[in-house]
């Protein structure tokens, strides 16, 4: 009975196509637990706790000295501490924002004056600098710094949207793969067409449009064209497969060197640094607080889940996929349904390089080296199989994050560089073998 | 299905947990985090080019050496050439709040924002061996080679080989490195004012190939050249790999006699190579003074001091004599090398 009851909850729908969903919160969990270390605070009201701190230990008449980096969370910690000190009765000496350097400089002139230093507010990389031992009438031991809590380095706000933000690029290029694989077929080209699309748009603004100067309506004009490139790129793909039959593996591991050469050529083998901020946005902008990538990257999914679950063209790429001559027999234009999906798997592509290229300020023929295969690895660790016919888009997008998601922990946990490598093969490795062994039980 | 995901889920995080331990950091919980607080002064993250080029273990090797010897952890990551991965790299740095970046730019402008960042964090970035060349972010200090005038010295010991007989040569490049850059404009200044002045023995340069500073693809540029050009008579490579796999495309058509090669770096594999005979000589980097004096431009700026802007370190040229007495190579310590 038992029994019965787990390979009924296997086979609900919703566990077959999304079980790795789970798979994913364990190992977000696993690294929360595993990256649990002291953080440091700073800000206002790590300052004011200092303060505090100083006069318990110090007195009311403390003589405070002051020393921050010169960043937004230091400042305002600098601005509670001095704030709190002078509501105290405390003397705040000098208020260093900026670097060692600038520490030492205050240093000198307090001493020089004859002045004294009972404490030293700073926080948790100020305290560490060596230069208070250069004098034996300070020494760090006078720092005094906010109380530390533990939380983990994974779950911080800046990590997750980090990983997300890195992540977004692969998931978009993702969709058009998993409609690809869908059909049975694959595109090896999707990495040098980010790097296509990269470069054309960054030569067009800059030999086009002006460079760092030109405007925000031809800046979209020069992206779109950068995307329209990769579409057609993605549309003689499809032609060559559909026309001719070639195999997919074939034709885009041709269109992956031809495209790679192309933007080689174009570029000089050099990058272009000349785009005018507007360009940034995309990349580098924010929206309530969420980087605009990851923002497009939720929008083309859910876009996307549409189009596949709920159109005539969704029913169709999984026909082909199913059977290719079952699909034509009963009525599917299975020709131009194969050209539609290339052509989106290319303009996605290009878009991916249009992203990239924004966050990286410049156009580069070396972006999107190897992303073909973390494209296709997210696709098939979400549960899409390579035989085609099966696959959900949703699984792609938590696929993609399983693989940020190990690569970030290994990261935060300082996991030597190839034993990263080792662990990421596995992980491909049993994700295929899961696609295997669900394929065989729906068949008993 | 179930029970076998939550066997992979246990093998990773014993992986994980597995690998933490031997870079014998963190793990050890409880009594050894205790001390670390006292200890520590902070973390230095270094992000590599590559760590296939043994050029970068060395840099990076001696890097963890200085900082623990001044009581600084160091983590190395390596970003395959990748500036995504590399500006990724960087982001997580951040949130792991290291006291400071060194990186090997990947792309001298690309990777502009990733700085910027780190710079906004209040984190100061280091570069070593490649410059980082926009102006997006500021990098405190630069530590390398000087490229320039190592190419100088391979052109004047190509001069000396050739001067009397000249020839053709062929240049194994690697032009997306700015530092390959400035070796084959070393090189070909000194190349340049040689057949100005000559009397026919002018060295003729016939062909400059990319061979990815790698030995795989220099061995294929080699070859091509020497089948384009049968009567090559040496080949300049911009590092110790590609001139190597170089020397491999000259041994399989039996030519390694007539075709002199001069590479560039001082690898182990190189002076090897150069004891060997199979490479006439190198002007030789020195990538163990490049990590140790990154720490010490680090550990300067955190003691208050001024830190140059750059720092360069002069390249000599290394030849078989050279090879024979240098301590490094005899037995005993290239067993302990490798």
């Amino acid at each position: 009975m038992s029994s019965n009851l787990r390979t009924q909850l296997i086979n609900t729908p919703f566990i077959r196509d999304y079980g790795m969903i789970f798979v994913l919160l364990v190992l977000a969990g696993l690294f929360s637990v595993l990256t649990i270390k002291q953080q440091h605070p700073t800000g206002e009201a790590a300052g004011r706790q200092v303060a505090d701190f100083i006069i318990s230990r110090k007195g009311h008449q403390a003589r405070v000295l002051i020393v921050t980096r010169n960043t937004g969370d230091d400042l305002a910690f600098a601005e509670g501490v001095a704030t709190s000190l002078k509501h105290l009765g405390a003397t705040v000496l000098d208020n260093v924002n900026g670097t060692a350097s600038d520490a030492k400089r205050a240093i000198d002139v307090i001493l020089a004056s004859g002045g004294e230093i009972d404490a030293i507010a700073a926080n948790d990389v100020t305290a560490k600098w060596p230069v208070y031992d250069r004098y034996p009438e300070v020494g760090s031991g006078k720092c005094i710094v906010p109380s530390s809590y533990a939380w983990p380095d994974f779950l911080k706000i800046s990590n997750l949207l980090g990983v997300a933000n890195q992540t977004a690029i692969y998931a978009m290029i993702a969709i058009g793969m998993t409609m690809v694989i869908i059909t049975g077929g694959i595109d090896l080209s999707v990495g040098s067409l980010v790097a296509l699309s990269s470069v054309c748009t960054a030569i067009m603004i800059r030999d086009g449009c002006g460079g760092v100067e030109a405007g925000i309506g031809v800046v979209i004009v020069a992206a779109l064209a950068g995307v329209c490139i990769c579409a057609l790129a993605g549309a003689f793909n499809g032609f060559m497969i559909t026309a001719f039959q070639v195999p997919p593996f074939i034709v885009t591991l041709s269109m992956m060197m031809m495209a790679s050469g192309l933007s080689y050529r174009l570029s000089s083998g050099r990058s272009i640094p000349e785009l005018p901020t507007s360009f940034f946005w995309v990349g580098r902008g924010r929206a309530a607080g969420i980087p605009n990538p990851i923002l497009l990257m939720f929008f083309l999914y859910i876009v996307a889940h549409i189009v596949m679950s709920r159109t005539v063209f969704g029913r169709y790429v999984y026909a082909i996929g199913g059977n290719a001559d079952a699909a034509r027999l009963s009525g599917v234009p299975v020709k131009r349904i194969l050209m539609w999906v290339y052509t989106i798997c290319g303009a996605l592509a290009g878009l991916g390089g249009i992203v990239l290229t924004s966050q990286l300020s410049a156009g580069d023929p070396k972006f999107g080296l190897m992303y073909e295969l973390e494209v296709i690895a997210a696709v098939v660790v979400g549960g899409t199989s390579l035989m085609g016919g099966r696959g959900k888009i949703f699984g792609t997008l938590i696929g993609a994050f399983i693989i940020a998601v190990i690569k970030n922990g290994m990261n935060l946990k300082d996991v030597d560089p190839f034993n990263q490598k080792i662990v990421l093969g596995a992980v491909l490795m049993l994700a295929v073998l899961f696609d295997t062994l669900k394929r065989r039980n729906s068949r008993e | 299905m179930v029970r076998l995901s939550a066997a992979f889920l246990l093998a990773l995080s014993f992986a994980v947990a597995g690998c933490g331990d031997s870079n014998g950091k963190n793990t050890p919980q409880g009594a050894q985090k205790a001390k670390e607080a006292v200890k520590s002064k902070g973390t230095i993250g270094y992000s590599a080019l590559t760590l296939t080029n043994p050029f970068f273990k060395v840099i990076a090797d001696n890097m963890k050496f200085e900082a623990e010897k001044h009581g600084y952890d160091l983590i190395v990551v390596s970003a395959e050439r990748d500036v995504k991965t590399q500006a990724d790299q960087v982001n997580e740095f951040i949130v792991k709040g290291v006291a400071a970046i060194v990186l090997n730019p990947c792309d001298p402008q690309s990777i502009g924002p990733a700085i910027a960042k780190a710079n906004k964090a209040g984190i100061p970035v280091f570069t070593n061996d490649l410059k980082y060349d926009g102006n997006e972010g500021e990098v405190v200090c630069h530590v390398g080679t000087e490229n320039y005038n190592g190419g100088r010295l391979a052109g004047e010991a190509m001069v000396k080989l050739l001067s009397g007989t000249g020839g053709k040569v062929a240049i194994i490049h690697f032009p997306q490195a700015e530092s390959c850059q400035l070796r084959v404009k070393g090189f070909l200044e000194i190349v340049n004012a040689h057949n100005t002045r000559s009397q026919g023995d002018k060295i003729e340069i016939v062909a400059t190939l990319d061979g990815g500073g790698a030995r795989d693809e220099g061995f294929k540029a080699a070859k091509d050249a020497i089948e384009a050009h049968p009567d090559l008579a040496a080949i300049f490579a911009i590092n110790d790999p590609s001139g190597l796999g170089a020397r491999s495309a000259l041994e399989s058509v039996s030519k390694q006699d007539q075709v002199t090669i001069i590479a560039f770096d001082g690898q182990l594999i190189g002076k090897q190579a150069i004891r060997d005979g199979k490479i006439l000589c190198d002007p030789i980097q020195f990538p163990d003074r490049i990590g140790r004096s990154t720490v010490e431009q680090i550990l300067k700026h955190f003691n208050g001091d001024e830190v140059p802007r750059e720092i360069l370190i002069p390249s000599e040229l290394y030849y078989k004599a050279d090879a024979d007495k240098d301590p490094e190579l005899n037995e005993t310590g290239i067993d302990k090398k490798l």
